[in-house]
């Protein structure tokens, strides 16, 4: 393959690989999940890095605010079990669809 | 008006108290708090005065050292300074001795008060050097983004759920802004939204520029102040979604007695929920100070946000004045609609129905009591939710163009008269 050819090839592949990214989350715990260790469970099963900012854990909900960091596919998957598991999964804005 | 005169100090973040520069931000870096723009009130006290507002044309932006723009506004110039009618026929239907409607299905240009907000957040996105802007929104914040940014000559992109109504998107397409429609369920669509926000450099603004944004509701509280009178009414019944207009109308109250524009009395504010969609409500009247979210399922789409930005914030507000919160049907948010256009005149959207129906019953319990005053917020028209009250508000009844016929119709119901 060409020198060029190759670069081209390679900046692609570079362009389709996926990004590091970052997002701000806020976490609402439903009361069968407040006693459970989800976020180290988080970085168990998926390749990213917690960062909590702030938490407040009552008997009847718990709500942490996260910073969720890592590859792209790995960070929607992490989201994605949290909702499965009954996590209420906000962006740090919370309502940002309003009426 | 000091002309070019900016009286913003900072932003703040509201738990943390960190500040930052008045720029399109809008979470802190250290604990993702909200921030909330903080102004130089010994600066206003020497610009702002009843006399100076007086003076002024009869928009909201008669108090613009309160408001966060640095210069003179440049979108949204005529909007606000909407009717506070005096409700005596409500009054005697609810059993209270004064009522107030304070009427923003009449705002302008888009009969709803996002156009305090969004003028707001605009003409502030103006200063910053933006020309697109954006929101997410199921309804009138994206009718009123639209409208805005064409008058100002802005880009815009408005991000809707896909399976919204045709009438709200025609009402946004057809000023010419970029209308995307997004299929997932309402989280999808939030996070969604909340990420190209974040990545592409737009004025958004509910997100970015949601400190400034926020900002524009106090206008409301501020007309009501002087059309009262300037005075601060005792009772104010204000429509949650998020609860932000609660807690900025309760601010504005803040605002003027702490300038000594109105004397230093006592106030309570209320919330109104609708029962489909009422974690606010539900928290306050279990005395709990956070709420848990909700799957919304109610007539009062405008305020169906199950898990609202500042839940906690509008607990706190209506703990430390006093206030209460209540919740209502369909059923009884349609007859509260009905009732005000019966007593009033006033077609409210679906969340008047709200606000209303809740009064009803703030006023029956006693904790509005009978005796004092109250105020009720209308916040949007009811020509934009009409297929909520469609088969409720009775039929047209058809004759032949026939004078015996007319006639027929009024014995039939009793109503016979001669002219």
């Amino acid at each position: 393959m060409p020198a060029k050819a190759k670069k081209k090839a390679a900046k692609a592949a570079k362009s389709a690989a996926p990004k590091e990214e970052r997002t701000r989350l806020w976490l609402m715990y439903p009361p069968k999940q407040i006693t459970q260790p989800i976020i180290w469970q988080i970085a168990q099963k998926f390749k990213v890095v917690t960062n909590v900012r702030q938490a407040s854990v009552t008997g009847e909900i718990g709500i942490v605010c996260l910073e969720l960091s890592g590859l792209r596919p790995e960070v929607k998957a992490a989201i994605k079990w949290l909702v499965s598991l009954g996590i209420s999964v906000e962006p740090v804005e919370i309502n940002v669809v309003e009426s | 008006m000091a002309n070019e005169k900016s009286f913003m100090k900072a932003l703040k973040c509201r738990e943390c108290g960190h500040e930052y520069p008045l720029t399109a931000t809008h979470v802190c870096e250290f604990d993702f708090g909200p921030l909330e723009v903080v102004y130089d009130y010994e600066a206003i006290r020497g610009s702002l005065t009843r006399a100076s507002i007086e003076s002024r044309p009869q928009t909201m932006w008669r108090y613009r050292e309160l408001l966060p723009v640095a210069g003179e506004p440049t979108v949204g110039t005529q909007v606000g300074f909407t009717p506070l009618v005096k409700a005596d026929r409500l009054a005697k239907r609810l059993g209270i001795r004064e009522l107030w409607i304070k009427n923003d299905a009449v705002n302008y240009p888009t009969l709803s008060f996002k156009d305090r907000v969004v003028s707001v957040a605009l003409s502030r996105a103006v200063e910053l050097g933006f020309t697109t802007v954006a929101c997410a929104s199921t309804g009138n914040l994206a009718n009123s983004v639209a409208a805005n940014a064409a008058s100002a000559g802005l880009k815009a992109y408005v991000f809707i759920p896909a399976d919204l109504e045709q009438g709200k998107v025609v009402n946004s397409l057809v000023y010419g802004a970029n209308v995307i429609g997004i299929k997932g369920h309402y989280d999808e669509v939030n996070r969604l939204c909340a990420e190209i926000a974040g990545k592409y450099g737009w004025a958004f603004v509910n997100v970015n520029m949601r400190p400034y944004y926020a900002e524009g509701s106090k206008s409301l509280g501020f007309e009501v102040q002087e059309q009262l009178g300037w005075r601060i009414p005792q009772h104010t019944v204000i429509p949650m979604a998020s609860g932000s207009l609660l807690t900025k109308i309760h601010k504005s109250y803040q605002e003027f007695s702490k300038l000594g524009l109105v004397p230093n009395t006592k106030w309570k504010v209320h919330g109104a929920q609708a029962t489909g969609c009422n974690p606010i409500s539900a928290a306050q009247k279990a005395g709990l100070d956070f709420f848990k979210p909700v799957k919304p399922n109610t007539i009062a789409k405008s305020l169906a946000i199950g898990t609202p930005a500042d839940g906690f914030y509008s607990l706190r507000v209506m703990k430390d004045t006093g206030g209460h919160c209540d919740d209502v049907t369909d059923d009884e948010i349609r007859e509260g609609i009905r009732l005000l256009a019966d007593c009033e005149g006033i077609f409210a959207e679906t969340a008047g129905g709200v606000t209303v129906g809740v009064a009803k019953k703030l006023i029956a319990s006693g904790k509005i009591p009978a005796e004092d005053s109250a105020v009720l917020c209308i916040t949007g028209n009811g020509l934009k939710t009409l297929d909520a009250v469609a088969n409720h508000v009775g039929q047209t009844r058809e004759i032949r163009p026939s004078l015996r016929e007319f006639e027929g119709l009024l014995e039939a119901e009793g109503a016979a008269c001669k002219a």
